[in-house]
C-alpha cells in the first residue's frame, strides 16, 4: 500500500475539466436518443408497415451490436468511406445518441402501450388529433410509469460515456488515464475520476426522484 | 339528425350488428336497451365512427360519414360522448379536463373555453372540484366531470355508453339527474342503458337490441307495457 495523494493534487483542475466535456456530451446525447427514440417509438406502434419496419431493424442493429463497436465504425469508419474528417464529439454524440434511441424507443412503446385504450377513444370521441392526442395525452401518461426505466437508461448512458476515451475524446475517463500515465500511478486518479461519475449518478438519479414526484401529482 | 341504413358490423366471423336501420331525430332521447352482448354499445360506438362499420351507411344531416373519407373529426366535434368507465384525462385537473378539447380542437382561446367550462361545471354542480385531479373524485362526480367535458365541445348530440353501470348505486342518481336536466334542454342523446326506470320516464324511443338486430323500437309506454316480440318480453321479465 503506497496511496500518494499528494503528487496528483496538481492534476486534479485537469482532470475535472473533464466534468464539463463529460456533461456535455452526454447531455447532448441523451436528448438526441429521446427525441429519436420517441420518434422510433411512434413508428412502432402504428400499423403502417412502412414506418414499422424500418424501426424494428433500427432497434435490432442498434441493439444488437456491441456500443464500441459503433463507436468505432462512425469515428474510423466514416472518414474512410467518405473522406469527411468527422470531430470526435460528434462521432461521440452520434454513436451514443443512436444507441442510446434504439433503447429509448423500446422504453417508451412499452409506456405508451400500457396506456389504457380508453384514453384514446376518449381523445378521438373528442376530436382531437392524432398528434395533439399522443403529445399531451398519451406520452405524458406514458412517461410517468416508464420515468425509472429512462432515467435507468440515462444513468447507464453516463457511465458508459467513459468508452469515448477510447477516440481520444477528453473526457473524464481519458483525463484520469492520462494523468495516470504521466505520474505512473494509476489508483488515485482512476479513485477521483470513479467518485465523480458516483457524484453525478447520485445527482441525476435525484433528479429522477424529483421529477417522478412532481409527475405524481396527480395521483 | 343521425341515420343509419343496414349498419352491420363484424369482428372477424363474430356479426354483432346487423342491419340496423333506424333515424334520431333532432332533440330526440333514445334508449338503447337489450341484453349484453346484443350490440348496443356497438351500434352506439358506430355513430361517431369509433367503430368503422362493416356495411351499410350513417348519414349525419346531409353527409353520408361511414363510406366517405369524411374528416372523422368533423363529426366527433359535434357528438358528444360519455363512457362507462369515464376515461377522464388521469393527469389533468378537472378544468383542464373540460378546456382541452375546445381549446385545442376547437381553437377557443383559454379564458373564453375556461368560462364555459366553469358554467357547466356549474350546471353538474362540481364547481368546487375544478382545481382537482380525477383521482380524487368518486365515481359519479367523475361521469359528471366526464359529461361536462363532452358538452364543453357545444356538441349537437351526445352519446352515452352506460354511463351508471361503473358507478356505486348511491352514486347513479347523480349521474341520471344531470342527464335528465340535460333531456330537457333538448339535447339530442343516445343512451346505452339497463337503468330501465330512466328509459321509461326520460327516453322519446325504445331501442331493444337483441343477438345485434333492432328487434323493436317504440314509444317506452308501448314498449314496456306491451312488447311486441317474445325475446322483449323475456328480457323485461328478467329486468323489472
Amino acid at each position: 500500500m503506497n496511496l500518494d495523494f499528494s503528487q496528483i493534487v496538481p492534476s486534479i483542475p485537469f482532470i475535472l475539466e473533464g466534468i464539463g466535456a463529460t456533461l456535455k456530451f452526454v447531455s447532448v446525447s441523451i436528448l438526441f436518443g429521446l427525441v429519436l427514440g420517441t420518434i422510433l417509438a411512434l413508428c412502432k406502434i402504428t400499423n403502417k408497415k412502412i414506418l414499422k419496419w424500418p424501426a424494428d431493424i433500427y432497434t435490432s442493429i442498434f441493439r444488437g451490436t456491441p456500443l464500441i463497436l459503433q463507436l468505432m465504425l462512425i469515428h474510423y469508419a466514416i472518414p474512410q468511406l467518405t473522406g469527411y474528417d468527422i470531430a470526435i464529439f460528434l462521432s461521440a454524440v452520434l454513436a451514443f445518441g443512436l444507441n442510446s434511441a434504439a433503447y429509448v424507443s423500446e422504453i417508451i412503446r412499452a409506456g405508451i402501450l400500457a396506456v389504457d385504450q380508453g384514453q384514446v377513444e376518449a381523445a378521438e370521441a373528442l376530436g382531437v388529433p392524432y398528434p395533439a392526442m399522443m403529445l399531451s395525452i398519451i406520452l405524458p401518461q406514458a412517461l410517468k410509469n416508464i420515468l425509472p426505466a429512462l432515467m435507468n437508461e440515462f444513468i447507464t448512458l453516463t457511465k458508459e460515456s467513459a468508452l469515448v476515451s477510447t477516440i481520444g475524446y477528453m473526457d473524464l475517463m481519458r483525463r484520469a488515464e492520462i494523468v495516470g500515465a504521466q505520474l505512473y500511478r494509476n489508483f488515485e486518479p482512476l479513485l477521483i475520476a470513479g467518485i465523480i461519475y458516483w457524484i453525478m449518478i447520485f445527482i441525476l438519479t435525484n433528479i429522477g426522484s424529483f421529477v417522478e414526484r412532481r409527475m405524481r401529482q396527480s395521483d | 339528425m343521425i341515420k343509419t341504413i343496414d349498419l352491420s358490423k363484424e369482428f372477424g366471423n363474430n356479426s354483432v350488428l346487423k342491419n340496423i336501420t333506424t333515424t334520431i331525430q333532432p332533440g330526440e332521447v333514445v334508449a338503447v336497451i337489450g341484453p349484453s352482448g346484443s350490440g348496443k354499445s356497438t351500434f352506439l360506438r358506430c355513430l361517431n365512427l369509433l367503430e368503422q362499420p362493416s356495411s351499410g351507411e350513417i348519414w349525419f344531416h346531409d353527409n353520408e360519414v361511414a363510406n366517405s373519407n369524411a374528416n372523422k373529426t368533423e363529426i366527433r366535434k359535434n357528438i358528444g360522448m360519455v363512457f362507462q368507465h369515464f376515461h377522464l384525462f388521469p393527469h389533468m385537473t378537472v378544468l383542464e379536463n373540460v378546456t382541452y378539447a375546445p381549446v385545442k380542437v376547437k381553437k377557443l382561446k383559454k379564458d373564453e373555453a375556461e368560462q364555459i367550462a366553469k358554467e357547466l361545471l356549474a350546471k353538474v354542480g362540481l364547481t368546487d372540484k375544478e382545481s382537482s385531479y380525477p383521482n380524487r373524485l368518486s365515481g359519479g362526480q367523475k361521469q359528471r366531470v366526464a359529461i361536462a367535458r363532452a358538452l364543453a365541445m357545444d356538441p349537437e348530440a351526445m352519446l352515452f355508453d352506460e354511463p351508471t353501470s361503473a358507478l356505486d348505486p348511491e352514486m347513479v342518481k347523480e349521474v341520471l339527474d344531470v342527464m335528465k336536466d340535460l333531456a330537457q334542454t333538448g339535447m339530442t342523446m343516445v343512451v346505452v342503458t339497463h337503468e330501465m326506470n330512466f328509459a321509461k320516464e326520460v327516453a322519446d324511443r325504445i331501442m331493444f337490441l337483441d343477438e345485434g338486430r333492432l328487434m323493436e323500437e317504440d314509444k317506452p309506454q308501448t314498449f314496456f307495457n306491451q312488447p311486441k316480440t317474445t325475446r322483449a318480453k323475456e328480457f323485461l321479465d328478467k329486468v323489472l
